[in-house]
């Protein structure tokens, strides 16, 4: 088994991409101005691995035949519009930051989902059958 | 969008990113709303509108990861300009004028990035004066005409001037709708009078920035910090107008003067309480020396031609209350001068009251009264909190107290905000004590 992480990766997703819509030209200058100074701590501190803004739409596939279509949508409550990869104490430590996102008051909403060592199933296969070879 | 698959070391590898200039997004909004609209004509106001929110939405959305970039304007126009010509090439409307237009925005961009940058300027402040003259046309309404120039020159959005307004939300919506539709309907120009024409039109240009100052003036009344910058909007925009050679006029000038006097003195007209001070009250420490001599720089700009408009005379009072030391070294005489020149243009009852207020300093509190009812509208005002609580100072100046204490509760019921009330609260205490 590996040895416990002091550190755990944390994905941040912001969701929405249209929630900026009626804000004024000096609260989007506000809200960016808060949100620099947000990230630029992150860097600052270390605990930025990395992150970007998503273009507002792209493809989806899906199905047996591999579909492909248009999707997300140009502007949507739903869609992620960025993301951050952060290297933190623990999971709390991800929400704490998540709590900070200065578009929250505007109606972005923020997930927070720990990056996990090793997948769940796999855990849980290699618990029940027990062969190392499970790991490879 | 090509982003650059980076870590955000932009960020990381300096410590001081660029810091914003205050407003820069609502003043570039202005700026490019103006540019736009030159590009495709005040027809697509609307159009010019959609894309410069767009472009700061893109900064908002790009900025925080990527940094923010060494010249943040030149970035916002870049991107209003390829948006622009998204549009101008998907759309059919366009075709028949596109390549003329494509060569126009691809100029301007250029223009911006070369030695050319300020002849750039003064094709901006041609189109924001030309925006102007559109949105203080006299044929659409007036409230829409302030809301128009609020939306478009000074990139408000119509939550702010709601709350600059105490009015609704939809209420404004609804003006700036009536207003655009109205540049439509009646196909107004997008341009700078000439000739006979420009001095009639600049005077209702200067109207609506007197009263968007007012509005941003009036005590007591509105969110705070909206009432403020409108203020310095229309101290903005009447800067434009004083530094074109076109509208220029000595009436410009002071316009200006007036507003830089009195936006000296905003903050010394009430309380770390928060409560209103009479002029006789208030800490002239706290007034802004700075503000106070470009006024009167803007005066001595303004005391050209021989025309004595409304606003020499209100600048004059101005000028007076902000060069006194202090309350009772007031030139009163001069001031009463001023009132007097006043009311023979204007026969607004309100002109007249304020007058009255000049002849009691001048003359004593009987005079005063006696001047109070000698205004011939004198009906018109008496619905007005303000009558009655100047008819209450000059009684208990007199020591008639009981007079006085009816005139306060008069003005207390007529008041319609909080500091007002507060303020006449204590004032007709102290009268019912001194009863």
């Amino acid at each position: 088994m590996a040895t416990e992480p002091t550190l755990t990766h944390q994905l941040i997703l912001f969701r929405g991409t249209d929630w900026h819509r009626g804000l004024s030209p000096e609260e989007l200058q506000g809200t960016m101005s808060r949100w620099n100074s947000r990230i630029e701590d992150l860097v600052n501190t270390g605990k930025l691995i990395s992150g970007h803004p998503l273009a507002n739409s792209g493809k989806l596939v899906s199905g047996k035949k591999a579909t492909v279509s248009d999707g997300p949508f140009a502007e949507s409550k739903e869609a992620i519009g960025g993301y951050l990869l952060l290297k933190v104490a623990d999971f709390d430590e991800a929400v704490n930051i998540a709590q900070n996102c200065p578009a929250l008051p505007h109606g972005l909403e923020v997930e927070v989902r720990p990056i996990v060592p090793i997948c769940p199933v796999a855990q849980a296969a290699q618990m029940t059958y027990e062969p190392a070879a499970a790991l490879a | 969008m090509n982003a650059a698959p980076t870590n955000p070391v932009d960020l990381g590898s300096s410590t001081n990113i660029p810091k914003l200039t205050e407003h820069l997004f609502r003043h570039e909004s202005g700026k490019l709303v103006s540019v736009l609209t030159g590009i495709f004509g005040i027809q697509r106001l609307q159009m010019a509108e959609d894309i410069v929110q767009e472009s700061l939405i893109r900064a908002l959305q790009t900025w925080p990861y990527y940094g923010v970039p060494k010249n943040p304007a030149a970035w916002l126009t870049q991107t209003a300009k390829n948006m622009a010509l998204d549009i101008i090439r998907r759309e059919k409307s366009f075709r028949d004028k596109q390549d003329q237009i494509i060569a126009t925005v691809e100029q301007w961009s250029s223009k911006a990035e070369t030695e050319d940058a300020a002849k750039f300027e003064d094709e901006i402040k041609d189109d924001r004066l030309r925006l102007m003259f559109t949105c203080c046309h006299p044929l659409i309404p007036q409230e829409a005409q302030i809301a128009l120039a609020l939306k478009t020159l000074c990139g408000f959005s119509p939550i702010e001037i709601a709350q600059g307004f105490l009015t609704s939300e939809a209420a404004i919506a609804k003006r700036l709708t009536r207003a655009r539709s109205k540049i439509q309907e009646l196909q107004l120009p997008f341009e700078i009078p000439t000739g006979e024409e420009l001095s009639l039109r600049l005077e209702g240009v200067l109207k609506i920035l007197y009263l968007l100052f007012n509005e941003g003036y009036k005590a007591s009344s509105g969110e705070s910090l909206i009432r403020e910058s409108l203020c310095h909007e229309a101290i903005r925009l009447a800067t434009l107008l004083a530094s074109h050679p076109a509208t220029s006029d000595p009436k410009t000038h002071a316009l200006l003067a007036l507003m830089w006097f009195n936006t000296a003195r905003l903050a010394g007209r009430v309380d770390s309480d928060g409560n209103l001070l009479l002029l006789k009250d208030q800490n002239r420490n706290t007034w802004d020396q700075e503000m106070i001599l470009r006024g009167l720089v803007h005066l001595g700009q303004a005391a050209t031609g021989d025309e004595l408009s409304e606003f020499h005379l209100q600048a004059g009072i101005a000028a007076c209350h902000s060069m006194a030391r202090d309350y009772t070294s007031t030139d009163w005489a001069r001031i009463l001068a001023y009132y007097d020149r006043w009311v023979e243009i204007n026969d607004s009852p309100i002109v007249a009251l304020n007058r009255a207020v000049a002849i009691a300093e001048v003359s004593g509190p009987d005079e005063g009264i006696n001047a109070v009812n000698a205004i011939s509208q004198l009906d018109a005002i008496k619905g007005y909190y303000l009558t009655h609580a100047i008819l209450a100072e000059l009684e208990s100046r007199k020591a008639n107290y009981k007079a006085a204490v009816k005139h306060w509760k008069r003005a207390l019921e007529l008041s319609e905000h909080q500091a007002e009330k507060a303020f006449l609260t204590q004032q007709l205490n102290a009268s019912q004590t001194a009863a």
